[in-house]
């Protein structure tokens, strides 16, 4: 071993800056002797004992090899979750005025996708089980589907999709000899307070097709999402995760808020103006969301 | 239009619920149809000249604030705010125990500090001995409540983690000051009464494990001090072979590598500590014997 080498040189070293050691060895031989034939069985013992250690750690090799691969598949899965679940949320965000249906169609085909395809593969990944184990490699894909698919269905229908509605979905996915994946109530709860932020980013994009009624039916949503929130975020198994989504969740309902507001106050101008399709940011005074 | 007096009843009622952060705010208006009953060119024929106190928002309102899909909505959160104060309250009692745990492992470890002291094993042991009746008590205690939630082992795994990597390490050097010998991971679970339901992380006890090699070179030095030059050979001995059996895992960059990573300090000190009292004499006959198995290994 390379360190033992270097100590060997090093005391090697020493070794010739100790004149005393002579005299200190035939001390010690005469203290020592009593314990003269302790050392053989020992040194025999440690023999088989180390044999057994290497044994039992290549099982933990073994154990530890397996799970690390498993883990990283979950992650590669869960990669590909989010992924495809962000270019669903971007097609939603494709919505205009005349071509909700078809714009709305096509993203629910995708999450479909989404689903069958990639929520499948991480449902096979885990095989039934280190759901909570392996929490944190999958957490941020289940979180993006989420999300995905509760803006999917807010969009279509106006409501919360529930967590027994999504969880009924995945059901399927399962083999029925497993313990099937459900999506907990964490990451459900942290993939809402993400949702918050694209609907942020549709309302904006509503207000400026002059869709206000939209926009309002948004910020309603969202804010009673941002109560429901407060009361369960310092619940929460890790809370201070939760508390920054909060924070960024209150900027967001604050910035459809604004948005509401400045047509508001503006609303006869703004209306009079821009009878037109595409009224500008600047003129809502919501110049700086992103 | 509306008349006035509603109009005003109207802004009064936005007001409110503004201010109660809008409670039950969701209207029966779907996208599409909210859309169609919302023409723009409506509002810029019809009403021109407004009074900005009159506005958008009233007439959404007047739609009506009741909605049919928030009374779901609220049982959903309902339901998450109910288990997840239960998880808490699980998670609090998990608390309490690892806590004991940790006191317990505290009076353990300071009994196990008096061997650098230089007093006798059989006597420290025996004394320590007497808390591991406890320890399993407290792990009995733990299995029971995480049975109440079953499969959610993982879920609170990280608050009796650093607890039982603790117990791992002062149980592992026990035995070793007893017999010489690594406590493996089956032997630790046994002497914890550990089972199926409650077992021991195999990291967690990779982690105690490391911990314990930290111990090492203080007793060394401390035995020798104390005139057994015989302890840095046999301490040495079991390190390395630790030390090698550590390097056949393939380990992620975690906390565990980094103790990993800490253990070959721990190992040149003790050959510090070993070449010292070798070269000069201090050691027993047996060294050649050692040093073969040493450089075997």
């Amino acid at each position: 071993m390379l360190y033992s080498w270097a100590s060997f040189h090093l005391h090697r070293h020493f070794s010739l800056l100790a004149p005393k050691s002579h005299r200190i060895r035939q001390l010690a031989d005469s203290t020592m002797q009593g314990a003269g034939k302790k050392p053989r069985s020992v040194a025999t013992e440690s023999a088989s004992s180390s044999s057994s250690m290497k044994e039992s750690f290549s099982k933990y090799a073994e154990y530890l090899n397996q799970f690390n691969d498993k883990r990283e598949r979950v992650v590669k899965a869960s990669r590909d979750i989010t992924n495809n679940s962000k270019k669903v949320i971007f097609q939603v965000h494709r919505i205009g005025k005349n071509n909700k249906d078809e714009v709305l169609q096509k993203a629910e085909k995708d999450l479909s996708a989404v689903k069958d395809q990639y929520i499948a593969r991480l449902v096979n990944e885990l095989q039934g089980t280190d759901f909570w184990k392996l929490r944190r490699a999958y957490s941020p894909g289940v979180q993006e589907y989420v999300e995905a698919a509760t803006l999917c269905k807010f969009c279509t229908s106006g409501t919360l999709l529930n967590l027994d509605e999504i969880n009924t979905m995945l059901l399927p996915l399962s083999d029925p000899s497993l313990e099937p994946l459900q999506i907990n109530i964490l990451d459900y709860i942290l993939g809402l307070a993400d949702l918050t932020g694209e609907l942020m980013r549709l309302a904006i994009g509503r207000i400026s097709d002059g869709e206000i009624e939209y926009a309002k039916k948004i910020c309603r949503f969202v804010r009673e999402i941002y109560r429901e929130l407060t009361l369960l975020a310092p619940k929460m198994d890790e809370s201070w995760d939760m508390k920054t989504k909060m924070d960024v969740m209150l900027q967001s309902v604050m910035k459809i808020e604004n948005a509401c507001f400045s047509v508001h106050v503006r609303g006869s101008e703004y209306t009079s103006l821009s009878g037109m399709e595409d009224a500008n940011y600047a003129l809502l005074g919501v110049s700086d969301f992103d | 239009m509306m008349k006035s007096a509603s109009r005003t009843a109207l802004i009064l009622a936005t007001a409110l619920s503004h201010r109660s952060l809008n409670p039950n705010p969701i209207t029966p208006f779907f996208l599409r149809t909210a859309t169609a009953s919302l023409p723009l060119i409506s509002y810029t024929t019809t009403v021109t000249r407004r009074p900005p106190s009159f506005n958008l928002f009233c007439t959404s309102m007047a739609a009506g604030d009741s909605s049919p899909t928030s009374a779901a909505v609220e049982k959903q959160f309902d339901e998450f705010r109910y288990s997840l104060e239960e998880s808490g309250n699980l998670r609090d009692r998990i608390k309490a125990v690892a806590t004991e745990i940790d006191s317990t492992t505290r009076i353990m470890h300071s009994i196990l500090l008096l061997v650098h002291q230089s007093r006798p094993i059989p006597e420290v042991l025996e004394k320590v001995n007497s808390q591991v009746d406890k320890l399993k008590q407290l792990f009995s205690k733990l299995a029971e409540i995480v049975r109440e939630s079953p499969g959610q082992y993982y879920r609170y795994h990280g608050d009796w983690r650093t607890e039982t990597q603790q117990v791992v390490s002062l149980l592992a050097f026990m035995h070793w000051l007893e017999t010489g010998n690594l406590l493996i991971h089956t032997e630790m679970e046994q002497k914890l009464e550990l089972n199926k339901e409650f077992w021991l992380d195999v990291e967690d006890y990779l982690t105690g494990i490391c911990f314990m090699s930290n111990e090492l070179p203080r007793y060394v030095v401390n035995q020798v001090t104390a005139g057994d030059y015989d302890c840095p050979r046999k301490v040495l001995k079991f390190l390395t072979d630790l030390h090698a059996s550590f390097r056949m895992l393939n380990l992620r960059n975690d906390f565990l590598r980094k103790k990993f990573d800490g253990m070959k300090y721990d190992l040149r000190r003790v050959e510090e500590v070993y070449y010292d009292v070798k070269i000069r004499g201090l050691g027993s006959k047996g060294d050649v014997e050692g040093d073969q198995i040493i450089q075997e290994s």
